[in-house]
């Protein structure tokens, strides 16, 4: 018998944001995740004390999922980024920077809550309104056919990320790779509704950065004993390769019935009559003039050695991932039953290869029309390659999203700043009818704006790790770093000869100031102007949907935060 | 479930001093004379004798992140190139010590960060002129008449029992399986030849004494002749023939007007048209000092050759080596044998005895040898049930029928030689030996693939797939004897020698009378094995000895210089600094660029020490000194360096800190995995310098907030 225990009361805390323990918390979340940001950025070494693999990074994806917060608003804040991330992949850590620095620099003007969120909600219009038109003075757009821009794109990704370790060179070698990849993937004949094709990752840990390459089609990785030498596959009397893929297992073994059991007579063996059946479907195959069989999973020695009789080459334990970009490639469908399928269900390839690199196997699949390709990624170690899985990751995303939506937005800390001047100045020209129709007054409303810009800016900010400097300047808005020890020295304007994004030269007078999140700035009388020459090489981008969305995601939650009466915790 | 959070101290960095205190122990591993380490584990005193950076990672204590990631960056180094670990520790644990230092000058991260590594990727490329393409180091060691001696006194050194025997075991090898056929007039001056002094290879002949004059006369046949079977009965006093690739080269070169019949070997030879023996000599620059192994890799690669002018294959081929351990041997015993050698029970001598000299069935299997066996990916049934007919139906146990089944088919076949990739059920075993069938387990998969080639087996993973055609024929077996011609009882394991006549199986018999130094001398031999693949991969080795980390040192001395001078014009900072900061990093760029020297000059200063080529580590940093002077006002530092260090015998070994007046041999390195080994040590140190903080996960998280340390962490 258990014991009966008194249930105990639920645990109820109100105004769960005056509480200490709740700001040192969120202060070192903050902290944490500002000295990752950029390409200058701090690591983190994730791992579990006990001699478990060390995972390196600076990147949000990876810490916030490795960092189980205990405390019901920091669970908030994390899961809105993870869910940001999960939509974009990129511009997690800004989404995360500047929701932490809205929540406080809010907390601090001391109003209450709902003018906050009113006023708060008709800023993030504004800004959004302004990134979306065409006066914007922060974002290009993306010329496809001129693939500079898509090389800055995934450049400033790949820059960002300082734990894949990349040297120059590497970092351009991969910049070509990804966008090739990705070139490939876009269908050439666009119909009603296009669909963009895959990119599979094919790994190799181990080797140099610039081993790294695309195939067009499919690599698929076989033990080195299966291959006949040299590679030859059966071709139908059209020449082409007639490909059948199995997504169920051909090993064998029989289904496992979840509960209850199979009996029978001493004698017979099941394993023997599901062989029996395993070598019908390779009969078959045979006389269906197959010539390439892949498997999802295992296929039987004893049928493999019968295809290989026969001249049909097999691969098994092709895994899960490469099942949709395969039927998608091959047109063939999956077949899921070993005890009848259809000639319908078979594909065709142009051809069928061998590969080896390194120390690995790989069977090369070459269809007709691709719009699947294979890139071999490679790094020196287990930590670098998980972290340039990452960033390849993001920056598949990022080019996808581009796509979409053909603009970036100018990085290296430019668009916050830029935005920052533009709230400034705005919400100092703005109607009195305005504010009525927000039922608050200028003053309020100018607080908040300015400590909205403060937040805005901190992002900005954080992209300085080593004591330096950071300005802005008074003529576009954009950021500037000053390394440290010398923003003493007057002719310190001498040292910058760019600013964050690279868009803009010291050349002229720009008017700088020092950008320190708790001074207030002053306004702008205009707006900040658009830089007059967009040359588009080598500047640091930004993915404009995600960062669109990242600013929207960190002031609502901010605001969600904000609005936290209490919380009431199930203590049972 | 929460995390813990640890900031790491910036100034006094926690994972490079962890780094440097790991990389520590490396010290002795560096250079040709390394000395060997013993690791005690304290609570189980237990003991392990190592000589690589490998194994002595293996056995330190990795429990926190820094030592995770060392271990995981040696790892790959050894998985990729198997060499050049030693040196990757060595220059981790001297560059976070650098890089330490840097953040005592309040040097800011970033800086570091990037004047390092643009300072390596400098150095990288500036070391490329001291690479020799691997033609030009055969050309160059043939064209020398004063290696000769050196030579000599090389060979003579070798503490080799066996060289001063006449049968070398090695010779008794190669003759037992192939008989190499050489025109007569080539070799009628074999004693000629010997004394012949522009080839240095044939001064390492001399040192193997008499065997040169065994060679046997064949009448004038263009292409080897291979009569393998038939040899193991024959003893090996009456093998006559010990072909040695030396040789017929040198017989080639000796006598071109016979250039005509040897078809063969200039095929093979029109790579190398400097042809002294190959790349014998080579083997002896990249081989750092282990003698041993310079004798059998001489001896693997000569074979592999011969082989390559008849087949065509690659010249050197490194899945067609194995190695077998034979403890209880002198190391003078090691060897090269053709065919593959293992060791098998004592029981399996019958066996062998049996079936020597007979021409045996053989069987390819690449799973497991037992009842419960399946491949990979076969989910056993769960709730089967088997039913038993009336008890009339069954005879015995499961089991035994397994059993019988199996001999039944291995009887019908008329198999007699099983070699199995996995583990052979002892029960089988023992019916196998009553059935006088061999049995062979934990076969390497190349080995496997090896005997199918030549003997036409395939391999088969379930004994009921077996069909006449997958078998192979024409194996034989031997009991594998000791160069004396002394069988092995050794304890509990007897060495079996098996072949099929054409395989390309090379087996490096190692031996050695020390247990503990087993693993050492296995380990040597790959390291070894591999450099000289690679060497030949890459078609080009770096000239060694220090020369390289020389060349690096007096190009970061250059490259400090520069960086104080001010840069005049503004296009001239953007070029310098693309990253946007014009002189930003210029007052710290010579502290840091003198950090990563200070990587090279600690390589440098140790290897001298260890080598005992200077006394002190002060007297091994004036002699480094001394060179950089001299490379600097020579002009041309890397002309310096490359007339210096090419000349190896014609530096003194006075003023050269370098060169052993005894064995002023050149030396050679690894291009890509030495240039590799840098990469990785610096991406790991500054890897580990731009961490700042370490977060806990999992159940560790609880034990901590309730441990002393709690006060270091952060809890979430």
């Amino acid at each position: 018998m258990s014991r009966v225990e008194a249930k105990k009361p639920s645990l109820c805390i109100t105004e769960p944001l005056t509480k200490d323990v709740v700001h040192q918390s969120l202060s070192v979340l903050s902290g944490a995740l500002k000295s990752c940001y950029g390409p200058a950025g701090r690591l983190k070494q994730l791992h579990n004390g006990m001699g478990g693999c060390v995972c390196t990074t600076s990147q949000s994806s990876a810490v916030l999922r490795c960092l189980p917060v205990s405390h019901p608003i920091l669970k908030v804040l994390t899961a809105s980024v993870q869910n940001h991330i999960s939509r974009f992949s990129d511009c997690g850590l800004f989404t995360a920077i500047l929701c932490c620095s809205l929540i406080e620099n809010f907390k601090s003007i001391n109003f209450l809550s709902c003018t906050v969120i009113k006023i708060s909600k008709h800023l993030l219009n504004l800004c959004t309104d302004y990134l979306r038109s065409e006066a914007c003075g922060c974002r290009v757009s993306v010329d496809f056919s001129n693939l500079e821009t898509l090389f800055c794109l995934v450049r400033s990704i790949l820059t960002s990320k300082p734990a894949c370790m990349l040297s120059k060179t590497e970092v351009d070698h991969l910049t070509t790779l990804i966008v090739k990849a990705f070139l490939l993937t876009v269908p050439c004949h666009v119909e009603t509704n296009a669909v963009l094709g895959k990119c599979i990752i094919v790994p190799v840990k181990g080797r140099r950065v610039v081993d790294s390459t695309v195939f067009p089609g499919l690599l698929l990785e076989t033990p080195e004993n299966q291959l006949a030498k040299p590679l030859s596959v059966k071709r139908t009397s059209s020449n082409v390769i007639k490909i059948a893929l199995f997504c169920v297992s051909m090993s064998g073994d029989l289904f496992n019935p979840e509960e209850g059991s199979i009996t029978v007579h001493h004698g017979i063996s099941l394993e023997m009559s599901e062989l029996d059946q395993l070598l019908n479907v390779g009969k078959q195959l045979v006389n269906d003039e197959i010539g390439l069989v892949v498997c999802q999973k295992v296929i039987h020695p004893s049928l493999k050695q019968y295809l290989k009789e026969n001249h049909v080459v097999a691969v098994d334990r092709a895994g899960l991932s490469v099942m949709e970009p395969l039927s998608q490639m091959t047109g063939s469908k999956p077949i899921a039953s070993i005890y009848s399928f259809s000639p319908s269900c078979y594909g065709s390839l142009k051809d069928v290869c061998a590969e080896s690199f390194a120390s690995k196997h790989f069977v090369h699949l070459i269809p007709n029309d691709t719009v699947v390709c294979s890139l071999m990624l490679c790094n020196r170690n287990e930590t670098t390659w998980d972290e340039l899985k990452r960033a390849y990751e993001t920056a598949e995303h990022v080019l996808q999203l581009t796509l979409k939506e053909p603009l970036a937005l100018l990085g290296g800390g430019c668009t916050e700043t830029h935005l920052a001047s533009y709230i400034r100045h705005k919400s100092y020209n703005l109607s009195t009818s305005s504010f009525k129709a927000i039922d608050c007054s200028q003053t309020q409303y100018q607080l908040v704006a300015d400590a909205f810009c403060r937040s805005l800016e901190s992002v900005a900010c954080s992209l300085n790790h080593d004591d330096g400097d950071i300005f802005t300047d008074m003529v576009y808005g954009h950021c500037w770093l000053v390394p440290s020890g010398f923003s003493s020295v007057s002719s310190w304007s001498d040292l910058v000869l760019k600013c964050g994004c690279g868009i803009n030269n010291n050349t002229q007078n720009l008017n700088w100031r020092v950008l320190q999140s708790q001074f207030s700035s002053p306004v702008l009388q205009s707006c900040p102007k658009e830089p007059s020459v967009k040359a588009t090489d080598f500047l640091t981008l930004d993915c404009f949907a995600a960062k669109c969305s990242g600013l929207q995601v960190a002031v609502e939650t901010a605001n969600l935060i904000l609005d936290l009466s209490c919380i009431i915790e199930d203590q049972n | 479930l929460a995390m813990a959070f640890r900031e790491v101290n910036a100034r006094r960095h926690v994972g490079l001093q962890q780094l440097s205190a790991l990389a520590l122990a490396g010290r002795m591993l560096l250079g040709p004379m390394k000395s060997y380490k013993f690791v005690v584990d304290e609570s189980t005193n237990e003991s392990v004798l190592t000589c690589s950076a490998v194994r002595l990672i293996e056995s330190l204590d990795l429990s926190s992140a820094a030592g995770q990631l060392l271990n995981e960056t040696i790892q790959a180094q050894n998985k990729e190139f198997k060499t050049g670990m030693s040196t990757l520790l060595f220059l981790v644990g001297a560059w976070s010590n650098a890089v330490l230092e840097c953040l005592q000058q309040n040097v800011p991260v970033s800086v570091i960060v990037s004047v390092m590594s643009e300072g390596l990727d400098s150095c990288c490329e500036k070391v490329q002129c001291l690479q020799l393409s691997i033609h030009d180091v055969n050309k160059e060691l043939c064209s020398s008449s004063v290696r000769t001696n050196i030579f000599e006194n090389k060979t003579s050194q070798v503490p080799s029992k066996s060289l001063l025997n006449p049968q070398v075991c090695f010779q008794k090898g190669i003759s037992a399986s192939e008989e190499v056929a050489l025109p007569r007039n080539a070799h009628s001056h074999p004693e000629d030849s010997c004394n012949f002094s522009n080839s240095c290879l044939v001064s390492t002949l001399t040192g193997f004494g008499s065997i040169a004059s065994l060679v046997k006369p064949v009448d004038d046949k263009s292409k080897s002749v291979i009569s393998g079977s038939g040899v193991i009965t024959s003893s090996y006093n009456k093998k006559k023939l010990s072909h040695s690739r030396y040789f017929s080269t040198l017989a080639k070169s000796n006598f071109p007007s016979h250039l005509g019949n040897f078809k063969g070997y200039l095929s093979g030879q029109s790579a190398y048209p400097c042809d002294c023996g190959g790349f014998g000599h080579l083997a002896i620059g990249l081989s750092h000092g282990n003698q041993t192994s310079v004798k059998l890799l001489q001896n693997i690669v000569a074979y592999q050759q011969q082989r390559a002018e008849c087949s065509g294959s690659s010249q050197f081929n490194i899945t067609e080596i194995v190695t077998c351990c034979l403890l209880g041997l002198p190391e003078s015993y090691s060897c090269v044998c053709p065919g593959f050698i293992t060791l098998v029970l004592p029981e399996q001598a019958t066996v062998i005895k049996y079936l020597q000299g007979k021409p045996l069935c053989i069987l390819l299997m690449d799973g497991d040898l037992t009842e419960q066996y399946r491949h990979l990916g076969f989910n056993r049934p769960r709730s089967v049930r088997t039913i038993l007919e009336p008890p009339s139906a069954h005879e015995g146990r499961s089991g035994d029928l397994w059993l019988s089944s199996v001999l039944d088919v291995l009887i019908r076949f008329e198999v007699n030689l099983i070699l199995v990739k996995g583990n052979v059920c002892e029960k089988l075993m023992e019916r196998c030996i009553a059935n006088n069938i061999l049995v062979i387990g934990s076969v390497t998969l190349n080995v496997l693939h090896a005997f199918g080639e030549v003997s036409g087996a395939q391999p088969v993973t379930y004994l009921t797939q077996l069909n006449a055609r997958y078998l192979g024929s024409g194996a034989q077996v031997e009991l594998w004897r000791a160069c004396d011609g002394r069988a092995m009882e050794l304890g509990e394991l007897v060495p079996v020698s098996i072949k099929v006549q054409g395989i390309p199986l090379l087996t490096a018999m190692l031996t050695t009378a020390v247990a503990s130094k087993m693993q050492l001398v296995e380990d040597q031999f790959w390291t070894f094995v591999y450099r000289l693949h690679h060497a030949l991969n890459e078609g080009k080795v770096f000239l060694g000895g220090g020369a390289v980390e020389l060349l690096c040192l007096s190009h970061i001395q250059m490259l400090a210089e520069q960086s104080l001078k001010p840069a005049s014009t503004n296009a001239e900072k953007e070029f310098h600094n693309p990253s946007g900061l014009a002189a930003s990093s210029t007052e710290y760029k010579s502290v840091v660029l003198q950090a990563l020297a200070s990587g090279w000059n600690q390589y440098l200063s140790v290897v001298l020490c260890n080598s005992a080529k200077a006394t002190s580590g002060f007297e091994a940093h004036t002699l480094i000194k001394r060179h950089l002077k001299k490379a600097a006002d020579c002009g041309s530092p890397s002309a310096y360096i490359l007339k210096e260090f090419r000349r190896g015998g014609m530096i003194q070994s006075s003023s050269d800190p370098f060169a052993d007046p005894g064995e002023s041999l050149n030396v050679y390195d690894n291009v890509t995995a030495k240039m590799e080994a840098w990469r990785r040590a610096l991406d790991l140190v500054l890897l580990v310098l731009q961490t700042d903080a370490e977060i806990i996960t999992g159940p560790k998280r609880n034990q901590l907030l309730n441990s002393h340390v709690s006060g270091e962490f952060m809890f979430l």
